[in-house]
């Protein structure tokens, strides 16, 4: 082998992350190689500097103090039962108004997906066109709760991974439907997609993170769901900032074949039991 | 060459650590928090909270913001220890929560200021036009450049290098610890350490001839 492959692994080597056979062979090649030996002496003593490194930062002693403030269970308080007896009944008491006094609410919250309104149908006709940049028009606020009337929501109930992924579901479904509903009209030269392009690079990483964490905790329809949303991500994030109508078309047709808006909505409809 | 591995290297022994027994181990002390025992908890605090803040630290350059942040960790951490596979090492498990609130952290500030301001305006003076110094520095101002240019290196990278470099992870715990590909880890590692190697070699002094 040439020194340039010894070169290209000699990191790898520092950081004992290679396999015994290629460690061998980068062994003996330091023996016989001097310039690659410098190299190797070079490195070494790079990572001895930082293993010196000392931020000069100490736990302070209140410090448990602070946590152990926030983690005494209730229950172990002397008022903690009662407490919690009481907070019981007030739920089911307010559960069960909710669920008896107002079905036609719950119902409504049952609605998948919020319809295009005819104005926006029309908007492509109707718009006066001032320049030829067009900005993709999101027609849903990021944030917007879906059903505010809800006493509570399923997230309260969730662990902390289940928060991050049901965040990321709703973030991820505002992106899509905002390039779903985009007007592209044949006159335009280009659509500045850079907002979206920047978003969808951000939640491209947070999908890669939580996909591997469905799958290492077994969550399969999760990990299933957030499989099908990386090729759409991935596409979107690799748009140029000021995108062609047809690039943009392409991307809107496949929200829409793929129907990936609504699995995401049903996903959230579900609950937090068949995830 | 024998890894260490994080335990073995940077967790275990800490001053302040509580001393490792066969009724302590981690695995022992996770069973005994599920079970309700908040002694247990101070314990899994006390053997870990050094090398959380020290990491908190190395990914938001802010001592007072990192104490806060390893509370936050700590918090977080008990709420969801039942949650917590039995096969995950529990320093890789406090290190990807650690790692989760530091990004939210980082990602208020960039919100908060419309840009990366890691609190230190010097960051970006590290620059190859500064003199570079006869002789090596002290160990505080060589301190001191490292910080700056961990600071300066962007997100993912200064996550890989702390976690690699500073904290001896290996990249499968990396991997567990970001959600990065070893692929992509090992890019980023490589090119983290370029970046610090050009701003700290001149400043290092004698016998660092990179």
């Amino acid at each position: 082998m040439k020194c340039e492959v010894y070169l290209e692994v000699l990191e790898e080597y520092l950081d004992g992350e290679l396999g015994s056979e290629e460690q061998r062979q980068v062994n003996e090649h330091l023996i016989t190689c001097a310039s690659c030996a410098r190299e190797f002496a070079a490195l070494t003593a790079e990572q001895e500097i930082f293993a010196r490194y000392d931020r000069e930062i100490e736990v302070s002693p209140g410090a448990w103090s602070g946590i152990e403030a926030r983690i005494v269970p209730v229950a172990e308080t002397s008022y903690g039962w009662w407490m919690t007896i009481a907070a019981t009944v007030i739920l089911t008491i307010g559960l069960l108004s909710v669920f008896l006094l107002t079905p036609e609410k719950q119902t409504a919250t049952r609605t998948p997906e919020k319809q295009i309104e005819p104005e926006q149908l029309f908007a492509r006709f109707t718009e006066p066109k001032v320049e030829k940049k067009t900005r993709i028009k999101r027609t849903i606020k990021p944030g917007t709760p879906d059903n505010p009337g809800v006493l509570s929501s399923d997230v309260a109930y969730l662990d902390l991974d289940d928060q991050d992924t049901v965040n990321h579901f709703e973030q991820t479904q505002n992106l899509l439907r905002s390039i779903r509903n985009a007007t592209v009209s044949e006159g335009d030269d280009e659509i500045d997609v850079s907002y979206d392009k920047a978003l969808s690079q951000r939640l491209l990483n947070e999908n890669v993170v939580l996909r591997r964490d469905a799958e290492m905790k077994a969550k399969f329809p999760t990990k299933t769901l957030l499989t099908d949303l990386e090729p759409l991500l991935i596409d979107i994030a690799n748009l140029p900032d000021h995108a062609r109508p047809e690039e943009v078309r392409a991307i809107k047709e496949r929200v829409d074949k793929t129907e990936i808006v609504a699995a995401l909505i049903e996903y959230r409809d579900r609950g937090t039991n068949n995830r | 060459m024998k890894r260490l591995t994080v335990d073995e290297l940077n967790l275990e022994g800490q001053p302040g650590a509580f001393a490792g027994t066969l009724m302590n181990s981690s695995a022992d002390l996770v069973t005994r928090v599920c079970q309700g025992d908040s002694e247990a908890f101070r314990l899994v605090f006390e053997r870990y909270s050094r090398p959380v803040i020290s990491f908190i630290f190395d990914m938001v350059n802010d001592r007072g913001l990192a104490e806060e942040l390893t509370q936050e960790t700590f918090v977080r951490a008990y709420r969801a220890m039942r949650t917590m596979r039995r096969e995950t090492k529990l320093s890789t498990w406090l290190f990807g929560i650690a790692r989760n609130v530091a990004r939210e952290s980082i990602r208020a500030r960039i919100r908060a200021n419309s840009h990366v301001d890691l609190g230190d305006k010097a960051v970006m003076d590290l620059s190859d036009d500064k003199p570079v110094p006869v002789e090596g520095l002290l160990s505080k101002e060589l301190n001191d450049v490292i910080r700056r240019s961990l600071a300066a290196l962007d997100e993912d990278k200064r996550l890989v290098f702390t976690l690699k470099v500073l904290h001896q992870c290996s990249y499968e715990e990396i991997a567990a610890i970001t959600g990065f590909s070893i692929a992509k880890l090992k890019t980023d590692l490589h090119r983290a350490r370029a970046e610090m190697r050009r701003r700290v070699s001149p400043y290092a002094g004698v016998g660092y001839e990179v």
